[in-house]
């Protein structure tokens, strides 16, 4: 392995990098909102709206990523929807990403005994507090482990991106080895700078889970 | 190869420490699959090549070519492979008395393909460049092929200088107009696919405002597809195609040299132009185009 081509490339894969984690967490952030609002609904059984979510989940839990970003990125412009390769791999993320989370987010809620939702209304709680101040922290702590999962599992997902032509790691480093045929460098610059992106969410991820699940078992 | 890259990973394991247990597990598996690998596909193969003669006794012959690159590599209609390139392996086949298995590429992983003995050899309208002449060992020309840039009828783009500071152009990672705009037209903003198909459909999207690549490609595409000119129908330096094989393979490169010789002596390629590419460029090109020895 040689250093100098490391050194070379290095700056290369930051870039790479910083523009994985922007989509990343842009797409992130949409899932964990489409996962709140989805759960919701078919927490609290919405007609049309629940028929429409659960649509929505078989749709984008049961396609490819790939699939998707295709779709969205070459089959949309040609009825007239442009939108950009950055916006595409947000909103991509966001959808695959929403599917998983409101899913994760609805087996916390229905972990919650009923005996609860009972017990906070006979105090003379609202159906909104009840749900706010009882079920939701409670939920939220049990979802906890799932969520975390997704996010990494979103993270990981961004190694498609090449196909919309996004620079992510995965394309970068493939395009490097396209053009100058350093592998071993390229490679191993690869799974480095994969495992400086997750091995904190990982960390950090430990960290949030003792938190939000302290409130549940104390400990 | 193999040993050093174990050799070197492991050294470089020692640094990040955490790195440790899951790589030297991952070397360890990879290396073992790869024994497995060789052991079934040809009997004591040198590093990651077969020779002329184990292709010979194995009777079957990997060639890469494109799937995606019409009329040079492709798939046509009926699901065989097809196009000038594959016209060339055809006859390879024929000439060796084996079986042609056809690998599709693409245009990022040709060196890889050959460095990990996935094809014996790459027909895959390869420019001969430095770079890659330090990777693989090229046989003798069979193509001429310079650069060209194609866009919209309505936005010409006649020259790179004229590209605005938010313009960007579509290359195919991998392709030496990628490397050419990158070395010396640092600051255009590249749109980089990874397959042709993508990289023609975004540009039909209208993602980009120009598509560089391979003149023999742009102007096919201009040709086949209204609205398009190719503004810049010649970019850079004039080079060469040629087939290529993993660095090393004297003995089959070798082979290659003599039957592209031979092929010379009864015009082998201009019969290939005729038959696979009159179609898209008529009889103008044929001598530009075309290289016999």
């Amino acid at each position: 392995m040689d250093i100098d081509i490391l050194k070379e490339y290095i700056p290369l894969y930051k870039e790479a990098l910083i523009l994985t984690l922007k989509i990343g967490w842009q797409g992130i952030f949409l899932s964990l909102i489409l996962g709140l609002i989805g759960a919701a609904i078919l927490h609290f059984k919405v007609p049309v709206l629940k028929t429409i979510t659960g649509i929505y989940i078989e749709i984008f839990r049961n396609t490819p990523l790939l699939v998707q970003l295709f779709f969205i990125y070459f089959a949309l412009p040609k009825v007239g929807i442009q939108i950009t390769a950055e916006t595409c791999g947000v909103l991509g993320l966001g959808l695959l990403g929403g599917a998983y989370m409101i899913e994760t987010f609805r087996s916390g809620l229905e972990s919650i005994p009923t005996i609860q939702t009972e017990s906070a209304l006979s105090l003379g709680m609202t159906n909104g507090q009840t749900f706010y101040h009882v079920i939701l922290p409670q939920a939220v702590s049990v979802s906890v482990p799932g969520l975390l999962a997704n996010v990494i599992f979103l993270l990981k997902e961004t190694s498609v991106f090449s196909t919309i032509s996004l620079m992510d790691l995965m394309f970068t480093a493939k395009d490097l080895i396209g053009m100058y045929a350093k592998t071993i460098e390229c490679l191993f610059l690869l799974v480095v700078f994969y495992l400086i992106m997750l091995l904190p969410v990982s960390l950090l991820g430990a960290i949030i889970e003792r938190r939000a699940r302290y409130g549940q078992f104390g400990d | 190869m193999k040993n050093t890259f174990v050799k070197r990973l492991t050294s470089g394991l020692l640094v990040t420490g955490l790195l440790a247990a899951s790589l030297t597990g991952c070397g360890g598996a990879s290396d073992k699959a790869a024994g497995d690998d060789t052991t079934a596909q040809a009997a004591g193969s040198n590093a990651g090549y077969r020779t002329l003669d184990e292709i010979k006794e194995s009777g079957t012959i990997n060639i890469g070519v494109f799937s995606d690159k019409s009329p040079f590599g492709y798939v046509d209609e009926n699901g065989e492979y097809a196009g000038y390139d594959v016209y060339f392996a055809e006859r390879i086949g024929e000439d060796l008395g084996v079986d042609i298995n056809y690998v599709s590429t693409e245009a990022a992983n040709r060196i890889e393909y050959l460095q990990t003995g996935k094809v014996d050899i790459i027909l895959a309208n390869f420019t001969v460049t430095e770079e890659r002449a330090q990777e693989v060992d090229f046989a003798l020309p069979y193509m001429n092929v310079a650069l060209g840039v194609v866009s919209p009828d309505d936005a010409v783009v006649e020259s790179l200088d004229d590209l605005g500071a938010d313009d960007e152009v579509i290359v195919i990672s991998g392709t030496t107009a990628e490397t050419y705009l990158t070395k010396n037209y640092p600051d255009i903003k590249l749109q980089k696919y990874d397959a042709y198909a993508e990289a023609k459909t975004a540009f039909e999207n209208g993602n980009g405002v120009a598509w560089a690549n391979d003149n023999t490609e742009v102007i096919a595409f201009a040709i086949e597809n209204e609205g398009y000119t190719v503004g810049i129908p010649s970019l850079g330096d004039q080079d060469t195609i040629a087939p290529a094989v993993t660095k090393g393979n004297e003995t089959l490169l070798t082979w290659l040299n003599d039957e592209i010789k031979t092929l010379g002596g009864e015009q082998f390629f201009h019969a290939d132009y005729e038959e696979t590419l009159l179609d898209t460029y008529g009889a103008d090109y044929e001598d530009e185009l075309v290289v016999e020895q």
